[in-house]
């Protein structure tokens, strides 16, 4: 577990920096178990961050979604650096933006954290319904423990463990220039079984089963807004000239809208499961993008998010593809 | 369940590639190999300009199957569209077919300028492989009439 | 364009290929009822003058800005009719063609569903028409220069061209003398010209020739830019003497130190050489070059006392302290023209190059026919490696001469074991030819020849062939399978296929016919070019039947060997080819760039480069632009060197980059009009 004081410590000596103008790390939230994102940008404001198994949010999608306001005439834009502190997960997110360019990688101070997994907000509410006041969650070998309301609840791992923690390569972040505990080995890894699952089902079976997601949509667009990947200035999904899809709320437009994104995601989800945790309407998106993972894996070899360097998939190609469904 | 009735013809729309299957379909032409008329062609330079979305937007909009036809892998006009294409269509038939929508409807083919006899085979079993499947009327987008 | 789209659509009869299945009328009252049709007609045959004069007189009366023909294919008429809207006044690229005869009517007997399919494929037509942008056709101006890289017969071939019509020629080449493989030759099939002599006049023309700078020893580093204006920089490695004082006497090569110490690459390794050194009496330029891997002053630092060529040097040309240098330049083509290698032999380990000293390759025999040779055209067996000290008043053995001579064909081709599965072309007969310069040279010489088939395909092939075969030498059909010692004897071990019968057939000397393989160099010119090379790894041409000197870049043209295996004549014939092809663009001053590019909406473009990374061409680039004061990296489209694929318009996520005339703003309108029932 990432020692809290260690941590401010390191914040405070990055925030100090003069080329650095930002830190986006964790605070706790406003009610119950949650923490939120912090953005601070003064050493004082440093010891309101926090480490804890609540700290869900991948913070790289703040790099990409910060919105840069004109600079007014006269004057200089602000270049220095961002700070962030980063998951094993949420660093792959950091590898595949640079892979896009989206940044340089001086433009970044990262500060990894090793992860032993974060919780299901959804099963925590579930296990301690309508905690109001200001609760924390650690954990301590194999058991979260929960604290709250002058309790102390002690849970198996396993039954509050985020489903994407189960399958999880990258515990330990890819790319930092400061790592905030020890290493931690890989503990799990992907099988694809769900996917597998659900290809098994016939065309019926599995049309049934995606209209039922897909007519629950309301477009609120959040799955889209909190991916560290989506940032085009102008997304082709609400675009009008073209429009690809029309903006209603209507199974049509629905399924057409998430078959797109899936499709922009392939070669490119890194997995953190972001859009999943906040789809208010909990359609299970990450089976859609895992199943692209899964192909791109199988069929071409390729891992977003792990090597900076390497070109995008769907920028290259094998003269001995698979080409056994081509006429 | 869909419809398999046997009055039922499919629309079909094509994506093919300037130098070499739409070539050959004009040879199919010149040549009078008749064939069923259910498919409607889309000329593009190189099927490396065909994007996947189009199928998407296809089977929304109607369309009961989408072919993509271009020339053979290495022999692509400029170079390397053909393999992209091939990637792109692998990545979205699976994916599209974990979705339900039957695999039959989205297909691919090699078609060289000199292969008119290939491209009326094609046709042939592109249309039988959606006939099999009967019409799309998953996702069909609402056609407004002001 | 201001205002509305008007279009006008034009339904071609075509006599009865169109009109005796579709009915065209139905097809015309449909177009006229879709939006922003203005005008609709049909005619028998649009093509002719009174045809496109219905379009230029509606365009007239109309104000047509938009034009539809539903006809034949475009890859017929579509230049016929965008000549149309020129002379009417129009942008050329407001046309959009409706195939209803290769891909309708001549392909559907029903006419009710041909004409339901006609109307949908005009429909589309309409649509996208509707969203046609003017676009202009650009010209670039062409540098009346051209670069030709290697001399050998086919690039010095070209390079005359070039440069007799006046045009200035660049010709690179990597050794310090021009002449290539064609130099190393000592007769030629099936004239039996002397190689030398026939090449030796050409070498001397391109060393004097005003419109020709000849840079041997220098390699091409660099080069960017597109057709008519490419940008070129050579690295001439320093010789380390003087070029403008050398006089070629050769004082220096006599008193090297290291003389007759280094196998010598112009007698493939027969013969040696000292570390300052002319590849063969005729080279040129005729100026003399320090090896300096090889020479003991630049190597270690120090040579004996001093170096002694330095000393023997009457025109103090040696000068240790040259540099290499780098020269820049422009040229508007390029013609590559780099030759080949010969098969590595030890690939082939059942036949025992480099085991037994006489087995050699076809190169290696040709140096020791070759009167300039190492053996002053004595065919002696060989003993490769020693070096017998001549012992104080003992006369120096006589080399011996082979009784028997075998010669195997197809070694390294036609092979797939090693991965040549091509035929090299020339194999068949200069082996002819050796054997027939063997048995000139030895006339009671055994010669056997070992082959699968015999290819005398050219002008006097065949009839050298039955000379040959005439003059003694035996052609036995069999691909033998090993080659090893008896006693002082070398074995071959065969199977006569004609008679089915195995042999062993003892001779003194073994000549393996290798095969032509790509130079194992030719990633450098790949990586400089973006060529792309065959199957058989050889420089891919832009059209194998049609376009053999063009590649798929403008402006960049193939000849000799690197393009595929040939002879000498087919070589020059494919040089002339493409120094003729070169000299198109430069006589006109001006090429057409593709019209149909790629651009890039900056204010979307977010520089993510997929873009980039897919195109074939590099015609991509990310540029730094100020977005709202913050610099941000967006794509660019070289217009010259985008070829107009669009496989970028499909990469990019966020759509900004589009090709003009298909876009998706064009393309999409289309798939709803075919695809909605």
């Amino acid at each position: 577990m990432v020692e809290v004081e260690k941590l401010r410590e390191i914040a405070r000596e990055v925030i100090s920096r003069d080329d650095v103008r930002q830190l986006i790390g964790y605070r706790q939230g406003t009610y119950g178990f949650r923490a939120r994102p912090a953005f601070i940008t003064s050493p004082e404001e440093v010891d309101q961050l926090i480490f804890s198994p609540a700290c869900v949010n991948n913070l790289a999608t703040y790099l990409t979604l910060e919105e840069k306001l004109p600079v007014p005439r006269g004057q200089e834009p602000d270049l220095r650096k961002v700070a962030v502190m980063v998951k094993g997960c949420d660093s792959r997110a950091l590898v595949q933006q640079m892979e896009e360019k989206a940044y340089e990688r001086d433009r970044i101070v990262v500060l990894g954290i090793p992860c032993t997994g974060v919780v299901d907000m959804d099963k925590v509410e579930e296990r301690f319904p309508n905690v109001l006041s200001r609760g924390e969650i650690a954990l301590e070998g194999d058991k979260f423990i929960l604290s709250f309301d002058g309790r102390r609840e002690e849970v198996p791992k396993e039954e509050l463990l985020a489903d994407k923690c189960k399958r999880c390569r990258y515990p330990t972040p890819l790319v930092y220039d400061q790592l905030l505990d020890q290493e931690v080995a890989r503990f799990a890894d992907d099988d694809y079984s769900d996917i597998v699952e659900l290809e098994k089902r016939s065309a019926e079976e599995k049309w049934a089963y995606w209209e039922e997601k897909f007519s629950r949509c309301i477009r609120c667009y959040s799955c889209r807004n909190v991916c560290p990947m989506c940032y085009c200035e102008d997304c082709v999904l609400d675009r009008l000239n073209p429009q690809w899809m029309r903006r209603s709320v209507d199974l049509s437009e629905n399924t057409a809208y998430h078959i797109a994104r899936a499709y922009h995601l392939a070669g490119r989800c890194i997995q953190c499961g972001e859009c999943q945790r906040v789809c208010p309407v909990e359609i299970p998106l990450m089976e859609l993008n895992r199943k692209f993972y899964k192909d791109v894996e199988e069929l071409y070899d390729y891992e977003p998010g792990t090597d900076a360097e390497a070109p995008p998939l769907l920028a290259t190609f094998k003269v001995d593809d698979r080409e056994d469904f081509i006429l | 369940m869909a419809e398999k009735n046997s009055d039922f013809e499919p629309n079909i729309v094509a994506f093919l590639c300037n130098w070499c299957s739409y070539a050959g379909a004009d040879l199919a032409g010149t040549s009078r190999i008749q064939y069923p008329p259910n498919v409607r062609v889309i000329r593009v330079m190189c099927s490396g300009r065909v994007n996947p979305l189009f199928v998407m937007n296809a089977l929304q909009q109607g369309a009961d199957g989408v072919l993509i036809s271009g020339c053979h892998p290495g022999d692509c006009h400029y170079m390397q569209g053909n393999y992209y294409a091939r990637r792109r269509f692998m990545l979205m038939r699976n994916f599209l077919e974990y979705l339900g929508v039957e695999p039959e409807r989205v297909r691919m083919s090699w078609v060289s300028a000199s292969e008119g006899a290939k491209w009326k085979e094609v046709i042939e079993e592109v249309v039988n492989g959606v006939k099999s499947v009967g019409p799309m009327n998953k996702f069909q987008r609402r056609q407004l009439n002001w | 364009m201001n205002g509305k789209p008007k279009i006008g659509v034009y339904v071609c009869h075509c006599g009865t290929n169109i009109a005796g299945v579709v009915n065209v009328e139905e097809v015309v009252q449909f177009a006229s009822t879709l939006p922003d049709v203005v005008v609709a007609r049909n005619y028998s045959y649009m093509c002719s003058d009174p045809g496109q004069a219905l379009i230029t007189d509606d365009i007239e009366k109309f104000g047509l800005n938009r034009v539809v023909v539903a006809s034949c294919s475009p890859r017929m008429h579509e230049p016929t009719f965008r000549k149309t809207l020129l002379s009417g006044g129009l942008n050329p690229y407001f046309l959009e063609m409706a195939n209803i005869r290769e891909q309708c009517s001549w392909v559907h007997e029903d006419p009710i569903a041909a004409t339901e399919k006609a109307k949908r494929i005009v429909e589309a037509a309409v649509v996208k028409a509707r969203r046609l942008e003017a676009l202009d056709v650009k010209e670039v101006d062409v540098e009346p220069a051209c670069l030709i890289i290697g001399a050998g017969i086919a690039g010095i071939q070209a390079a005359l061209d070039i440069a007799d019509a006046g045009f200035k020629v660049y010709l690179v080449e990597k050794s310090p003398t021009v002449g290539g493989h064609m130099a190393q030759l000592d007769k030629t099939f099936p004239t039996l010209d002397c190689s030398a002599c026939i090449l030796t006049p050409k070498m001397v023309d391109v060393a004097n020739h005003p419109n020709i700078e000849l840079m041997t020893y220098s390699q091409v580093e660099e080069i960017s830019g597109y057709i008519g204006n490419f940008e070129v920089k050579v690295r001439k490695k320093s010789r380390f003497v003087d070029m403008d004082k050398c006089t070629g006497c050769g004082a220096c090569a006599e008193v090297c130190r290291m003389a007759g110490r280094i196998p010598n690459e112009f007698d493939e390794g027969i013969g040696m050489r000292g570390a300052i050194y002319l590849p063969f009496p005729q080279a040129v330029p005729a100026k003399y070059t320090i090896d300096k891997e090889n020479c003991l002053f630049l190597s270690k630092g120090k040579c004996g006392e001093s170096p002694k060529c330095k000393e023997a040097c009457q025109a103090d040309a040696i000068n240790f302290d040259l540099q290499d240098e780098i020269v820049e330049f422009k040229v508007g083509t390029i013609i590559v023209a780099t030759g080949y290698d010969v098969f590595d032999a030890r690939k082939k380990p059942e036949y025992a190059y480099g085991v037994y000293d006489n087995v050699l390759t076809a190169l290696e025999f040709e140096r020791l026919v070759n009167a300039s040779g190492p053996t002053g055209g004595k065919i002696v067996m060989l003993e490769r490696g020693k070096k017998k000290k001549k012992k104080e008043g003992e006369e120096a053995e006589a080399p011996r001469v082979p009784k028997s001579i075998t010669f195997i064909q197809c070694v390294g081709s036609r092979d797939k074991s090693v991965g040549n599965e091509y035929c090299s072309r020339v194999c068949c007969m200069y082996t002819a030819k050796l054997a027939h310069l063997a048995k000139d040279k030895i006339p009671d010489c055994e010669v056997t020849i070992f082959y699968m088939d015999v290819r005398a395909f050219g002008k006097g092939f065949e009839e050298f062939y039955d000379r040959v075969r005439r003059e003694g030498v035996r052609y036995i059909r069999g691909n033998p399978s090993e080659i090893f010692r008896r006693g002082d004897k070398l074995v071959v071990k065969a199977e006569d296929t004609l008679t089915a019968t195995p042999l062993e057939h003892e001779t003194d000397m073994v000549v393996l016919s290798v095969g032509l393989v790509p130079r194992s160099d030719n990633r450098e010119i790949i990586d400089l070019l973006k060529l792309s090379q065959s199957s058989d790894l050889f420089y891919l041409e832009a059209h194998p039947k049609l376009r053999p000197v063009d590649t798929a870049s403008d402006g960049i043209f193939l000849a000799g060997v690197c393009q595929g295996p040939k002879d000498i004549p087919d070589a020059v014939a494919q040089a002339k080819g493409a120094a003729s092809a070169a000299m198109i663009p430069m006589a006109s001053g001006k090429v057409k760039v593709e019209a149909q590019t790629s651009v890039v909406n900056e204010a979307t473009c977010r520089g993510c480069g997929f873009c980039v990374a897919v195109c074939p061409y590099t015609a991509i680039e990310l540029v730094e632009v100020n977005r709202n004061g913050w610099p941000v990296k967006v794509a660019r489209v070289n217009e010259a060197l985008c070829k107009g694929c669009g496989a970028c318009a499909a990469a990019c996520l966020s759509g900004s980059i589009q090709q003009r005339s298909f876009k998706d703003i064009q393309i999409l309108p289309q798939i709803q009009a075919l695809g909605v029932k």
